[in-house]
């Protein structure tokens, strides 16, 4: 099986002289394709920094990252956009959408920046849209929408070009148990006839349990990880909140 | 600490206001910067208005006061309402901060007196560096005027007290209305009001065909009835129905074709999908749409007002670029005076000889026969009396003048002079004839020739008429002609002295000058003192409208920071984001230029029927360069704008 992502030693450093603080502190992470990886820990704990990183969005201070074969330290800014337009899925936590586009506009914002040709671009839309059952609010504005509408648009602009890798970060936080059930199973269905490969950071241990493996942070480091493996859902499930009591803290955030 | 005047409570909200100040000075610097500059320019424009330097080198000093005195007027309102508007602007980004103040436990009266003493603070830091600056700039403006009206005189800093107190006296005025305003701000609006203003943002606007179908009938129909043909006979009632309609439906027209039509027109663009989809054309057009509609007002006051501006400033300039001609031509000779005696006449030839500076370069007699004549046709000019001249005369008038046109008449023919001020051509006169009545009967004369060299500095009626050399003779054997001395004398612009001492002596023996030079400087300096006033207003209007854009544009950038960071995250790349503010900035600021631009022309289409009726001059070049001008003011503020956006949105 092919690697997806490796990550390497890589280190986060906020602040200047005197007042520094380290966010993540020598992670080395590893994910072949069609895994679904979760990462869980307390607030704080570095997640959505490690994330970002991986997204591109955010510099690692030292350590190397190479995605589907390519070395993202090396690349400078205009390659980097192109890279997390063409390769990469971004589902972020607040959604994220342009509020003067439609609906439809939003999710084929990637290929119309792309420059994909029309027909193959509508085609794709209504694909995605069937996915996420968004078709009758696909000429709605983001204002006119529901968060849980929102979150499903994001989604859909997520996955619409085919990414190698979708990063989620906490893609259920705003939705109620329905809507992130929904979509959690489309994540499901995208990483096992899509075989996309998908990371996901979550506070929710119900979430986490749709995974393959759970990562743990804690501090900035890789605390533990857990492997699915044969065990049911439930079972995963169970697990992930022993090591979550065990990890501190971040337990109270299930809700 | 003691504070001797203020009470505790005072003191504090005092210190927070101007903590307040100090702590946000980004939002506020866009409001002081309007208040700086309105200042700058009311301060400059009022110590010009007093400046005795001015004054004295003016020989027309009653005009020039009171054409600065209504622009000081126009002035005025101008500087409030963008101070106004500037501060509407300020007052809308702060609502959040003003409801944070009252959560806090503000009194909503101690909010109040605070946002009083803010709004005084600055009000009083700009008044002083308004009248600083202003005292610099007043001087080279007044060097430029002195330069425009052709005086010399020395400028030196001023500084006047009259101006100073005007200055504040106004400013104050407007800065207490704001004040009220941010008391109408706090009062009227709930916490919850206050709050969500900025999330109410706005809504994609609906296409209504219709309202887009009425603003381009009213454009057409406006554009029409001022491009028709001028008739030429007009009444005022005339003018009024005709012109006040076509007014009214380009300001209406105007606000509908950027209200509804480029909406339709976005709209439409939308439709082409392949277009449309590809790149980064989605995003900036469904910007462009979602907030076209609250620019709608300002575009269209800025397009008729840079239309109004462009066509004053073209104007102006081409009556101040066409002085020279006019005056040439409305007091041919450097001097000009009726004969009255041998010994009148030498003390005036003395007084032209003595100036050494200004040679004479022809000096001549012209004797003219008064009669009154009968035209064959019908010609809406009052012709008598008519003022005969000899073809020889004439001819040596004209080789005095430079001008290559000579007359050669038989006997009985005759050439008309064509009358100042109107516009007839040859063919008016041709096959035509004119009868002289003589005390010893009348003669018919045909008119063979027109021309337009004039002899004589300008008397109405001016219907001369040019006769044969023996008509003359003869007719002047009964009616005695008067005699004209005339003088052309070397470098006439600069003949100042002389011409005072002539025109003292030689009185009003026309309805104009009889000297070339006083002519030629009133003119001038009639024209400068326009010419500079529109420039001046222009020049405010010019950089008020631009910086309009620019503070719009501005605190869009800022609501848009998030949008511009998630395109990045979704990964357009920094050089396509540029791009795309580029191309919107450019229609945000082009837009209004293109649309003014277009109606000045069609103004000033309409303004050149009295124009160069007047004085027969090309207008093009000076309306190509205020047009010119005009362009590159703004170009200056859309590079402003897109790296100013750039640096907000795209770090
Ligand atoms: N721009 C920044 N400057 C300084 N410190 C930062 C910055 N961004 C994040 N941090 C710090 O880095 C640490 C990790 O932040 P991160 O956002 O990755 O946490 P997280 O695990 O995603 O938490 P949460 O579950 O609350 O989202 C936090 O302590 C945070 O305060
Ligand atoms: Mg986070």
């Amino acid at each position: 099986m092919k690697t997806i992502v490796e990550a390497k030693q890589i280190k986060k450093v906020y602040g200047a002289k005197g007042n520094v603080f380290s966010a993540l502190e020598d992670i080395d992470l590893t994910v072949m394709e069609g895994e679904f990886v979760g990462i869980m820990g307390p607030s704080g704990a570095g997640k959505s920094t490690l994330l970002n990183i991986l997204a591109t969005i955010d510099e690692p201070t030292a350590g190397d990252i190479v995605v589907d074969g390519i070395n993202l330290t090396k690349m400078n800014e205009e390659r980097l956009s192109a890279f997390r337009r063409d390769k990469l899925g971004f589902l972020f936590q607040d959604y994220n959408l342009l509020d003067t586009l439609t609906v439809k506009e939003n999710i084929i914002l990637p290929l119309a920046l792309a420059k994909l040709n029309v027909k193959e671009l509508e085609r794709r839309a209504d694909e995605v849209a069937d996915k996420f059952g968004i078709r009758d609010i696909l000429n709605k504005y983001p204002y006119q929408i529901s968060g849980g509408q929102k979150q499903r648009t994001a989604a859909s602009r997520a996955i619409i070009s085919k990414p190698n890798l979708i990063l989620a970060d906490e893609p259920t936080g705003a939705l109620d148990s329905k809507s992130a059930t929904d979509l959690l199973e489309s994540l499901k269905d995208l990483n096992e006839q899509d075989k996309a490969t998908i990371l996901m950071v979550t506070h929710d241990a119900y979430a986490a349990s749709y995974c393959n493996r759970v990562l743990f942070i804690k501090d900035g480091k890789i605390f533990t990880e857990l492997v699915k493996g044969k065990r049911s859902r439930k079972e995963f499930f169970n697990k992930v909140l022993d090591v979550l009591s065990a990890l501190g803290g971040g337990a109270n955030d299930v809700i | 600490m003691f504070y001797p005047h203020w009470g505790v409570e005072q003191m504090t909200l005092f210190s927070l206001a101007r903590k307040n100040i100090k702590g946000n000075f980004n939002n506020y610097f866009v409001y002081f910067v309007t208040l700086v500059f309105s200042m700058v320019i009311y301060y400059t424009f009022t110590s010009l208005q007093y400046s005795e330097k001015i004054q004295e080198s003016i020989e027309l000093s009653d005009t020039m006061s009171f054409m600065f005195g209504v622009s000081s007027i126009i002035l005025i309102l101008f500087v409030a309402i963008f101070i106004l508007y500037s501060n509407s602007f300020f007052t809308r980004k702060r609502k959040k901060e003003v409801g944070l103040y009252a959560i806090l436990g503000l009194r909503k009266k101690t909010i109040a007196k605070m946002l009083f003493y803010e709004n005084l603070i600055m009000g009083i830091i700009a008044i002083v560096i308004g009248i600083i600056l202003g005292t610099l700039l007043s001087k080279l403006f007044a060097m430029i005027l002195i330069k425009l009206m052709g005086s010399i005189a020395e400028v030196d800093f001023g500084i006047s007290i009259l101006a100073i107190t005007q200055t504040v006296i106004v400013f104050m005025v407007i800065i207490l209305f704001t004040s009220v305003q941010g008391y109408r701000l706090i009062y009227r609006f709930t916490l919850i009001e206050l709050f969500y203003d900025e999330k109410k943002g706005e809504q994609i606007p609906k296409v209504s065909l219709i309202s887009a179908v009425i603003g381009v009938i009213l454009l057409v129909v406006s554009y029409w009835l001022i491009l028709k043909p001028f008739p030429d006979e007009f009444t005022t009632e005339y003018l009024m129905k005709n012109y006040g309609i076509a007014f009214v439906a380009l300001v209406i027209g105007t606000h509908l074709f950027f209200r509804s039509v480029t909406v339709y027109l976005l709209r439409l663009s939308q439709k082409n999908k392949s277009r449309y989809y590809r790149g980064t054309r989605i995003i900036e057009t469904s910007r462009l749409l979602f907030r076209i509609r609250g620019n709608a007002r300002t575009f269209t006051v800025i397009a008729l007002l840079s239309s109004a501006t462009i066509c004053f400033l073209g104007a102006t300039y081409s009556g101040y670029y066409s002085n020279e001609k006019r005056a040439e031509e409305v007091v041919p000779f450097s001097y000009s005076h009726l004969s009255k005696g041998p010994e009148f006449d030498s003390q005036v030839e003395r007084i032209i000889k003595a100036d050494h500076r200004h040679p004479i370069k022809a000096q001549l007699d012209i004797p003219v026969i008064q009669v009154k004549g009968i035209l064959s046709f019908q010609l809406d000019y009052d012709i008598n009396p008519v003022q005969l001249i000899s073809e020889s005369t004439f001819n040596k008038a004209a080789n005095a003048l430079n001008k290559d046109e000579t007359v050669l008449l038989s006997r009985n023919q005759a050439a008309v002079i064509q009358p100042r001020f109107t516009e007839y051509t040859k063919s008016v006169f041709k096959g035509e004839n004119i009868t002289i009545q003589l005390p010893q009967g009348s003669s018919e004369l045909p008119f063979v020739h027109m021309v337009e060299s004039n002899v004589l500095p300008f008397d109405y009626p001016d219907f001369f008429l040019v006769v044969s050399n023996e008509m003359f003779a003869e007719i002047a054997k009964k009616e005695a002609p008067l005699t004209y001395k005339v003088y052309e004398v070397e470098n006439e612009v600069t003949a100042q002295a002389t011409s005072k001492k002539v025109n003292k002596l030689v009185g009003n023996d026309f309805q104009v000058s009889s000297s070339f030079y006083t002519e030629y400087k009133q003119g001038k300096e009639g024209n400068a003192i326009t010419l500079f006033i529109f420039g001046f207003l222009g020049l405010v209007f010019l950089a008020a409208s631009g910086s309009i854009i620019y503070f719009k544009q501005l605190t869009e950038a800022n609501e848009a920071k998030g949008q511009y960071e998630i395109l990045r995250k979704i990964g357009v790349n920094k050089k396509d984001i540029r791009k795309s503010i580029k191309r919107q900035s450019l229609f945000v600021f082009g837009l209004p230029l293109t649309v003014g631009i277009l109606h000045s022309c069609v103004a000033l289409y309409f303004t050149s029927n009295f124009i160069s009726n007047l004085i027969g001059i090309n207008l093009i070049f000076p309306i190509l360069m205020a047009i010119v001008f005009f362009v590159i003011i703004y170009a200056v503020y859309y590079v402003l704008t897109v790296n100013t956006y750039n640096r907000i949105v795209n770090k």
